[in-house]
């Protein structure tokens, strides 16, 4: 079973709440949106995890489309300013997964998560919680490329300017400013902001969606096979892309390229789907989550070590 | 092993082993050959040594060129490119020890016609046994992914270990009297020395072996203790060349 659910443009960057703190009626907000300072000594920080560098904790997240368990049993710490790649055959739940992280699944009539999934210490699932300002905080970007049929400038605008962060029109300049040149667009299109995005080739359109998540100040980019619909040239240019941006955000990619996930990933979590044979229904679970080298050298698991070689498990 | 999907890629990983444990038995058959021409002066059989190894070296290129082959085509991981990193260590080790038999050859052929003593035939005997037995323990463990005969090479290799000093020590108690001359007991030293990198060179494949089962490395200390000897080693090796 997929999603069904069409991705609105609002869904990655609107927020009509413009609150500091997603949890309403909360006073004692989690950390801002601002990425805490990157940790200069970063190097083997894996061993010395820190509660700050868990940006979401899952326990045991079982996820339903109403009676059907799609998702089982998945426990993983997500930690700050690495690229957790996920991979896995299709049907085993890495993109269910994916979209219970900024909440995406509540647009799926019947779609519930069971379990625990904390972001930056904050049950995602309590009643509290403002979803729209949710992914404000937790920016995605689709495998398709969608800008909206606007100009280039109004496209990165459009978040700002809905949760008025910008206090003035040469503010939000420097929004859409330094939002294109993080997402390494600004030379390509400094002279034609005011020309439509439709207009941009397939790789420039990624980048300019990367450039409108990131414009609303978000703490997460999740991406689900943002290079699936690329030339393997515009690939090369979202790679490098990732890895400049995880100096400030956290990035959370489900990938179906291995190689991929191998060149720009930190750590990899591989889902496989079982068949649970009472039902007659497939499942997907976590089968192992470590560090990226660790799972492309020396998988713990034979049926990680099966997908990972092109062998069936 | 499951079904795979790269039936191609796991039929070529194959042949790379076999041609590997191919070159490899060899190696093995050579050893107690040039022992036999050692001790009975054969120089015909010494010469057949020396010319038979460019057919090692040759196959040892054409596999080398293969893993870098494989390497570069088909992306592998995990077990996968366990294997073929340990193959391409595995066949410079092969390569190597093939040449030390070679070396052995050639030293013989300087001390010709010297006739041996009955305890250095006997030491050189045992040697050659021994540096035989190694290295077939060391391919088969490769060629039957068996990680626990691999991790017993370096213990099997003390006894080798123990005759290089004993041939040594029969050296030095020998040299400069009639028996053994200045230059005769400089070749029987580096006789001696060919044999026991042989088995270093098993030791190595062993490592190699446990990397490509296990993902084994060696810890920091053993790699301390073994660094230093192993360099001067390398560059004897060669200059016997």
């Amino acid at each position: 079973m997929t999603l069904t659910t069409q991705e609105t443009p609002e869904d990655s960057v609107s927020s009509e709440a413009a609150g500091e703190s997603f949890v309403v009626g909360e006073s004692a907000t989690p950390p801002g949106p601002e990425a805490p300072e990157p940790d200069v000594s970063s190097e083997g920080a894996s061993e010395e995890v820190t509660p700050e560098d868990v940006v979401f904790r899952v326990n045991d997240l079982n996820c339903y489309y109403d009676d059907f368990l799609a998702v089982r049993d998945v426990s993983m710490d997500i930690l700050a300013r690495e690229i957790t790649a996920m991979i896995g055959p299709s049907g085993c739940g890495k993109t269910t997964v994916l979209r219970c992280f900024n909440r995406m699944n509540d647009l799926v009539e019947g779609a519930r998560a069971e379990g625990e999934l904390l972001f930056r210490g904050v049950n995602l699932y309590d009643p509290r919680v403002d979803p729209v300002e949710v992914r404000r905080r937790i920016g995605m970007v689709f495998q398709k490329p969608n800008p909206f049929p606007k100009s280039v400038y109004d496209n990165i605008a459009y978040g700002p300017r809905i949760s008025k962060t910008a206090k003035s029109k040469k503010a939000l300049e420097e929004i859409v400013e330094s939002s294109l040149r993080q997402a390494a667009l600004w030379e390509e299109v400094k002279d034609r902001l005011g020309d439509s995005a439709m207009g941009l080739s397939g790789g420039q359109q990624q980048r300019l969606c990367i450039a409108r998540a990131i414009a609303t100040n978000p703490d997460v980019l999740l991406m689900d096979e943002p290079c699936s619909a690329l030339d393997p040239i515009a690939t090369a240019y979202i790679e490098e892309l990732m890895h400049n941006l995880k100096k400030n955000y956290t990035i959370v990619i489900v990938t179906h390229n291995m190689q991929q996930a191998a060149r720009i990933s930190d750590r990899t979590a591989f889902f496989t789907a079982e068949v649970d044979a009472e039902r007659q229904s497939r499942y997907g679970l976590l089968v192992e989550f470590d560090d990226t080298e660790k799972i492309f050298s020396n998988p713990n698991d034979e049926r990680t070590e099966s997908y990972i070689t092109g062998r069936f498990g | 092993m499951a079904e795979s999907f790269r039936q191609q890629f796991r039929e070529e990983l194959d042949q790379v082993k076999a041609g590997l444990v191919r070159m490899a038995g060899l190696v093995t058959e050579s050893i107690p050959r040039c022992t036999e021409a050692l001790l009975s002066g054969d120089l015909a059989a010494a010469r057949e040594m020396v010319e038979a190894d460019s057919d090692v070296d040759s196959a040892s290129l054409a596999l080398e060129h293969k893993c870098h082959q494989l390497l570069a085509l088909q992306q592998p991981t995990a077990g996968d490119l366990r294997e073929l990193l340990a193959a391409l260590v595995i066949n410079y080790e092969i390569e190597r020890s093939g040449g030390l038999v070679v070396n052995i050859a050639k030293s013989m052929r300087r001390i010709y016609p010297v006739e041996l003593g009955p305890r250095m035939r006997g030491v050189v005997t045992q040697m050659g046994e021994e540096s035989r037995r190694l290295f077939q323990f060391a391919i088969d463990s490769y060629a039957e992914n068996n990680a626990g005969l691999a991790a017993a090479l370096d213990d099997i290799d003390d006894r080798l270990d123990r005759l290089n000093h004993q041939c040594l020590a029969l050296i030095i108690s020998t040299e400069g009297t009639e028996r053994v001359e200045r230059s005769t007991g400089i070749q029987l030293a580096l006789i001696a020395r060919y044999y026991e990198r042989i088995g270093d060179h098993a030791v190595n494949i062993g490592g190699r072996v446990r990397y490509m089962v296990d993902a084994w490395r060696p810890s920091q200390e053993v790699i301390e203790e073994t660094t230093e000897d192993e360099t001067e080693s390398e560059t004897e090796e060669r200059a016997g060349e």
